[in-house]
C-alpha cells in the first residue's frame, strides 16, 4: 500500500514536469487533486484503514499531497511564464525604424553662445538693455568721443545711411543711451547686430556684439579685470588665463585688449594663436570721463569700465569654428551641429 | 608700420631677441602683428592706434624702447652748415591750419640714385626708391616720423611758396599723374600764382624733384590734421604723409627734420644749403594736466607709491611739478594724446604693468532698470520654434530691392518704404530688409541646391520702415519656411506641410498661453506670394499679426524651388508678446464626470471646419467642454459635392453630474443648428 502510494507520487511528479500547458496541467491537477482524484480518493477512504496504520499511512499521504501542490504550482508559474513569453516573441516589431515624434531644430550657434554670455552677466547682477541698429552718428561715434574727421572713424568700416545716420559699428552706443536715462549705479550689457562694410574671407558685413558697462562711485580696473575673469572661466573653462595689453578705443581710457590663453593649446603654441599661445578675444578699458560728460553726468564723480566682444569669434573659439562666413551661410549641417 | 630692429639700435641699446622685443612692444601697446627676416635683419609690422602718432617712426618706436626698458635714448645727429645767409621765401596766409612752415634751399644738387644702403632700407619699410633727394624725404619721415616734401625750385613762378587754400583752382595735377578736383577749403602750397602742392597730401607733377633739378627747395610743415583728414577724405587718396598729419605730427620737430634731410641730401648729393626761414604763427602751447595720486590709485585699482609714479613720468618724458597730493603734467610736443588725467593715468598703468593690476569684484549696489524684458520672451519663442522642429537662421539686415518685385509687393505696400544705405557693398545688399522672407527663400535655395530636401527654418530679426524721422522703425518680425518632399517616406502620414507649420503656430500660441487667435480666409489672399487658396491670416483679438500658407507656385518656380514649401510670417513681434496674457490664472480642476457624444455630419465640401465649431460654440452652452474633430473623408459612399465629418464633443457641467438627458437635449439642438445653418445631413 506504501508502496503504491510512492509509485503514485513518482508519476505524478513526472507528469507535472513534462506538462507542457496550462490547460494539461489543469488536467493533472484534477487527476491527483480533482474530486475523483487518485490523492482525494485515498484521503477520502483513510477512514477504513486499521487505525494502528492510519497514522504512518495519513503522514505520507499528506506529504505527498502538499508536495505535488507545490510541484504543481512551480509549473504554473513556469508555465505562465513561458506563455508571456511566446505572446511578447510574436508582438516584437522594428525599434530601429525612426520615431515618429517631429526632431528638435537648432538653435543659431551665435544665438546660443549670446544666450551663454548674457546667462553669466545676468547671474553677476547686469540687466540686458537694447538699442536700435540704425544708429544717429552721434550715438555711434560722436558721443562715444569719436568726433567727425577723426583718424579714429578709420577702425570701424561704416555703412552710412546719411551723413548723420549709419549703421551702428558697434553695440557701445547703448552706453550712451542708457547714461542719458539712467544713473548710476548701472550694470547692463547690450547685446546685438552691428554693421561693418567688410567682407572677405575673415570678415562678415554683419555679426553680434556684446556690450556691457558698470558705473558707480568706486569702479576700478582690477573690478574690469575681475569681471571679464568670471566670464572667461566659465565660458572657457577654469583654467583659462586672461591678458590686458595696452590699447585704444576713443571712448575708454585706460583701453585694453584683452586676451584669453589659446583654447586650442592652452598657450603652448599653436596655429590658431600664431604660435603666441593667446587669443584675442574683446576690447575694454575705463569709460572715457568725456562720455560721461556727453551722457550729462556730474565730471569726477563716477568711475565705470566697459567692455565689447564680437559672439562669432568667441564663438568660433569656443566651438572650433574656423570659417566666419558660415554664420550667415545657414547651411542646414551646419545649424544642426548646435 | 613696418621697422627695422638695426634701425631701432641706432637709437637705443637693448640686448632682445626680436620675439622678446615683440613682446615687449605687443605688452606696451604696439602690437607685433608679424615679423620677417631680411639680410639678417629683423623687420617688425607693428599695428600703431590712432592716438599713438608719435610711434609712426623709428625713433618714435625706439623711445617706446627706451621708456619700457628704462635706458637712455640717443637723438640722431644733426648738424647743418650753411652756405649761403639769403632764405627762402615763405608766406603763410591760412595759418589757423598752417601753424608753421619751415624751409631750406640746397643749390647745386646732383639729383641720382640712392646709394645702396638707403635703397635697402627704404624697400625694407614698404617704400619705393626714387630719386636721392625724394629718397632722403622719406628717410627722415620714417626715422623721425615727420613727412617731408621737396620741390624743384626752379619750376616754382617767382621762387617763393605760399600757403593757403584752393579756392577757385579747381583742377590739379599730383605727381603720381593723376588728375584732381579740388574743393575750396583744401590747403594747398602755393608758387607765386598757382598751387604746386595739396599741403599734407601729396605734391604736383609739375614742380617735384627730377634727374634735371638742380635747386631743390625742402618743405617741412604742420598741417592742422583735420583740415589733411578732410583733404584725404575728399579725394580718396591717403598717403604716407596725410597719415601721419592727420593723427598729429610734432610741431618742435619741424626744424629737426629740416636739418636731417638737409644735412643727408648734402652729403649724398652735394650743393650750397641757404640759411633757414622759419615761419612759426600760431606757437604750440602745452596742455597742463592735473592728476591726484588717489585718482591714478583709484581708478586702476592699485597702492602704487608716489616714487613709482615720478619714475615712469621720468621714463616717457612727462614734465611733472607735485601739487598738493598730485601732479601737473606738461607733455612733450611729440604726446598730443595726453589731454585729461586719465590719459596720465593710461601711461602709468602701462608703464607699471596693466598685467599688474589685481583682479578684483566690484562692490556695487543692485539697481534694476525697467523696460528690457522683451530678450527673456524672445528667448522663449526661439525655444519653443526649436521645440517645434525650425532651426534658427540668421541672415544679413540687406535687401536687394528687385526681391520685392519677385514676391509681386504692390507698390503702395509698407514693405516698399526702403532704407537705402549710400555705400553698400554691393548693388543686391544695397537695401534694408522690409521683410525677412526673401532671405529664408534663399537659405531654401542654398539647402536644397545642396542636397537637404526636407528641413524648417525660422528666423527672428529687425526689419527697417522708412518714416519721416531720422531713424526708421525698427520692427521685430519671425518668419519660418517648411520644406517637405512632395513624396515623404512611406511609414509618414501624407498631408500637406501647410498642416506642419500651423501646428508650430498654434503650438507657440499655446506655449505662451495666448487665447483669442484663429487663422481667417478672405477673398484677398493675405499675400501675394502665398497661393491664394491655400493661406490665411493668423488674427489675435480681431487684429492680423501675420500669415501663413503654401508658397505660390509662380515664386516656386521663380525660385528653381522644389517640393512642399510652406510660410508664415508674423508682421510684429512686439505685438504678439503683448496679447502674452502677463499672469496665469488656475481654474478648479473638475469634479464631475464628462459625457461624450460623437457626432457625424455630411456637409458641402467648401464648408469650413471652423465654421462647423464656430455654429456649435455660438450656442453658448457652459456644459459643451470641448469639440474635437476626428474624421474628415470624402470618395466612397459619399456624395460628390460633399463630405464628411466627425466630432466628439464632450459634455461636462462643474456643479453637477450630468443626466442622459439633458446630454441628449443639447446634443440635437446642435444637430438642429447644424442643420439649420450649414446645411448639415446627420450621417447613420
Amino acid at each position: 500500500m506504501i508502496e503504491e502510494l510512492r509509485s503514485i507520487a513518482s508519476l505524478a511528479e513526472e507528469e507535472i514536469q513534462s506538462t507542457e500547458t496550462l490547460n494539461a496541467l489543469t488536467s493533472v491537477k484534477a487527476k491527483y487533486l480533482g474530486k475523483k482524484g487518485l490523492i482525494t480518493e485515498r484521503i477520502r477512504s483513510l477512514r477504513s484503514l486499521p487505525p494502528e496504520k492510519r497514522p504512518e499511512y495519513g503522514r505520507l499521504l499528506n506529504q505527498i499531497k502538499n508536495r505535488i501542490e507545490e510541484l504543481l504550482k512551480e509549473r504554473e508559474g513556469y508555465l505562465k511564464e513561458a506563455d508571456l513569453d511566446r505572446r511578447l516573441k510574436a508582438e516584437s516589431f522594428d525599434v530601429t525604424l525612426p520615431g515618429f515624434c517631429i526632431p528638435f531644430g537648432h538653435l543659431h550657434p551665435a544665438t546660443r553662445m549670446l544666450n551663454e554670455i548674457i546667462d553669466i552677466f545676468v547671474s553677476l547682477g547686469f540687466s540686458v538693455m537694447e538699442g536700435p541698429e540704425v544708429e544717429l552718428d552721434y550715438y555711434n561715434f560722436e558721443a562715444l568721443n569719436i568726433p567727425k574727421d577723426h583718424p579714429a572713424r578709420d577702425m570701424q568700416d561704416t555703412f552710412y545711411i546719411s551723413d548723420d545716420v549709419v549703421l551702428r559699428t558697434h553695440t557701445s552706443p547703448v552706453q550712451v543711451r542708457v547714461m542719458e536715462k539712467h544713473t548710476p549705479p548701472l550694470s547692463v550689457v547690450a547685446p546685438g547686430k552691428v554693421y561693418r562694410c567688410d567682407a572677405d574671407i575673415s570678415h562678415i558685413p554683419m555679426f553680434h556684439q556684446i556690450e556691457g558697462f558698470m558705473v558707480d562711485e568706486h569702479i576700478t580696473m582690477g573690478d574690469l579685470r575681475g569681471v571679464l575673469e568670471v566670464f572667461a572661466h566659465e565660458v572657457f573653462g577654469p583654467q583659462t588665463a586672461i591678458r590686458f595689453r595696452p590699447s585704444y578705443f576713443p571712448f575708454t581710457e585706460p583701453s585694453a585688449e584683452v586676451d584669453i590663453s589659446c583654447v586650442l593649446c592652452n598657450g603652448s603654441g599653436c596655429r590658431v594663436c600664431k604660435n603666441s599661445g593667446w587669443v584675442e578675444v574683446l576690447g575694454a578699458g575705463m569709460i572715457n570721463p568725456r562720455v560721461f560728460e556727453m551722457a550729462g553726468y556730474e565730471p569726477g564723480r563716477y568711475t565705470g569700465f566697459a567692455f565689447g566682444m564680437g559672439v562669432e569669434r568667441i564663438t568660433m573659439l569656443k566651438y572650433g569654428i574656423s570659417d566666419i562666413r558660415l554664420f550667415l551661410e545657414n547651411d542646414k549641417r551646419f545649424l544642426e551641429q548646435f | 608700420m613696418k621697422v627695422s630692429i638695426e634701425w631701432l639700435q641706432e637709437f637705443v641699446d637693448f640686448k632682445l631677441s626680436p620675439q622678446e622685443l615683440s613682446h615687449l612692444l605687443t605688452m606696451a601697446g604696439l602690437e607685433v602683428e608679424a615679423s620677417e627676416t631680411v639680410d639678417g635683419d629683423t623687420i617688425l609690422d607693428v599695428s600703431i592706434t590712432p592716438n599713438r602718432a608719435d610711434c609712426l617712426s623709428v625713433l618714435g618706436i625706439a623711445r617706446e624702447i627706451s621708456a619700457n626698458l628704462g635706458v637712455p635714448i640717443r637723438q640722431p645727429l644733426i648738424s647743418v652748415k650753411e652756405d649761403e645767409t639769403t632764405s627762402p621765401d615763405i608766406e603763410i596766409i591760412d595759418t589757423e591750419i598752417c601753424h608753421r612752415y619751415a624751409s631750406r634751399i640746397i643749390y647745386g644738387v646732383r639729383v641720382g640714385q640712392s646709394p645702396e644702403w638707403l635703397v635697402r632700407r627704404l624697400e625694407a619699410h614698404g617704400m619705393r626708391a626714387v630719386n636721392n633727394v625724394v629718397d632722403v624725404t622719406n628717410y627722415v619721415m620714417l626715422e623721425m616720423g615727420h613727412p617731408l616734401h621737396a620741390f624743384d625750385l626752379n619750376r616754382l613762378e617767382g621762387r617763393r611758396i605760399v600757403v593757403k587754400r584752393a579756392g577757385d583752382v579747381g583742377r590739379f595735377k599730383t605727381l603720381d599723374g593723376e588728375e584732381r578736383r579740388l574743393n575750396r577749403d583744401m590747403l594747398m602750397i602755393w608758387d607765386a600764382v598757382r598751387p604746386v602742392a595739396i599741403a599734407g597730401v601729396m605734391g604736383g607733377l609739375d614742380s617735384e624733384v627730377t634727374p634735371s633739378t638742380t635747386d631743390v627747395l625742402l618743405e617741412s610743415a604742420y598741417f592742422d590734421p583735420v583740415s589733411v583728414r578732410r583733404t584725404s577724405k575728399a579725394l580718396g587718396l591717403t598717403t604716407e604723409a596725410s597719415y601721419r598729419f592727420e593723427r598729429g605730427t610734432d610741431i618742435e620737430m619741424i626744424v629737426r627734420a629740416l636739418d636731417r634731410a638737409t644735412a643727408l641730401i648734402k652729403e649724398l648729393a652735394g650743393g650750397r644749403v641757404t640759411a633757414l626761414t622759419d615761419n612759426y604763427p600760431i606757437p604750440y602751447t602745452p596742455p597742463e594736466v592735473s592728476v591726484s595720486l588717489q585718482r591714478i590709485r583709484g581708478l586702476l585699482g592699485i597702492e602704487i607709491d608716489e616714487s613709482s609714479i615720478v619714475e615712469i613720468l621720468k621714463r616717457l618724458n612727462l614734465q611733472y611739478k607735485k601739487e598738493g597730493e598730485g601732479f601737473v603734467i606738461t607733455p612733450p610736443s611729440f604726446r598730443r594724446d595726453i589731454q585729461q588725467d586719465v590719459d596720465v593715468i593710461e601711461e602709468v598703468a602701462r608703464l607699471y604693468g596693466y598685467e599688474k593690476i589685481p583682479s578684483t569684484m566690484p562692490a556695487i549696489r543692485l539697481k534694476r532698470i525697467e523696460g528690457n524684458d522683451n530678450f527673456r520672451t524672445i528667448r522663449l519663442i526661439k525655444d519653443a520654434m526649436v521645440k517645434a522642429g525650425f532651426s534658427e537662421v540668421i541672415n544679413t539686415s540687406f535687401l536687394n530691392p528687385s526681391a520685392l518685385d519677385e514676391l509681386n509687393i504692390p507698390d503702395n505696400d509698407r514693405r516698399r518704404r526702403l532704407v537705402h544705405i549710400k555705400n553698400p557693398l554691393r548693388r543686391e545688399e544695397s537695401c534694408l530688409r522690409t521683410t525677412l522672407v526673401p532671405s529664408l527663400l534663399n537659405n531654401a535655395v542654398l539647402n536644397q541646391n545642396r542636397g537637404e530636401r526636407a528641413f524648417s527654418l525660422f528666423e527672428l530679426s529687425r526689419v527697417f520702415f522708412d518714416r519721416a524721422e531720422a531713424l526708421p522703425d525698427e520692427v521685430m518680425q519671425m518668419a519660418a519656411i517648411h520644406c517637405r518632399p512632395l513624396r515623404p517616406s512611406i511609414w509618414e502620414k501624407a498631408h500637406n506641410g501647410f498642416y506642419d507649420i500651423k501646428g508650430a503656430i498654434e503650438g507657440l500660441f499655446d506655449f505662451l498661453k495666448i487665447k483669442g487667435y484663429s487663422f481667417q480666409r478672405s477673398d484677398k489672399p493675405p499675400q501675394p506670394y502665398l497661393n491664394p487658396v491655400r493661406s490665411c491670416a493668423i488674427v489675435i483679438n480681431g487684429e492680423v499679426v501675420g500669415s501663413v500658407g503654401e508658397l505660390h507656385p509662380s515664386v516656386v518656380s521663380l525660385y528653381e524651388l522644389r517640393g512642399d514649401i510652406s510660410i508664415f510670417e508674423i508682421n510684429d513681434l512686439e505685438a504678439l508678446i503683448r496679447a502674452i496674457p502677463s499672469r496665469i490664472t488656475y481654474r478648479q480642476l473638475p469634479r464631475f464626470p464628462y459625457v461624450e457624444r460623437d457626432i457625424s455630419i455630411l456637409v458641402n465640401k467648401d464648408v469650413p471646419v471652423a465654421e462647423i465649431e464656430g455654429v456649435i460654440s455660438s450656442l453658448n452652452s457652459e456644459i459643451i467642454e470641448s469639440v474635437r474633430l476626428f474624421d474628415i473623408y470624402t470618395g466612397k459612399q459619399i456624395p460628390p459635392e460633399k463630405k464628411s465629418i466627425a466630432f466628439t464633443i464632450r459634455y461636462r457641467s462643474s456643479d453637477r453630474t450630468l443626466t442622459d438627458d439633458e446630454v441628449d437635449e443639447l446634443h440635437s439642438k446642435i444637430i438642429d443648428t447644424l442643420r439649420h445653418t450649414i446645411n448639415a445631413e446627420l450621417r447613420g
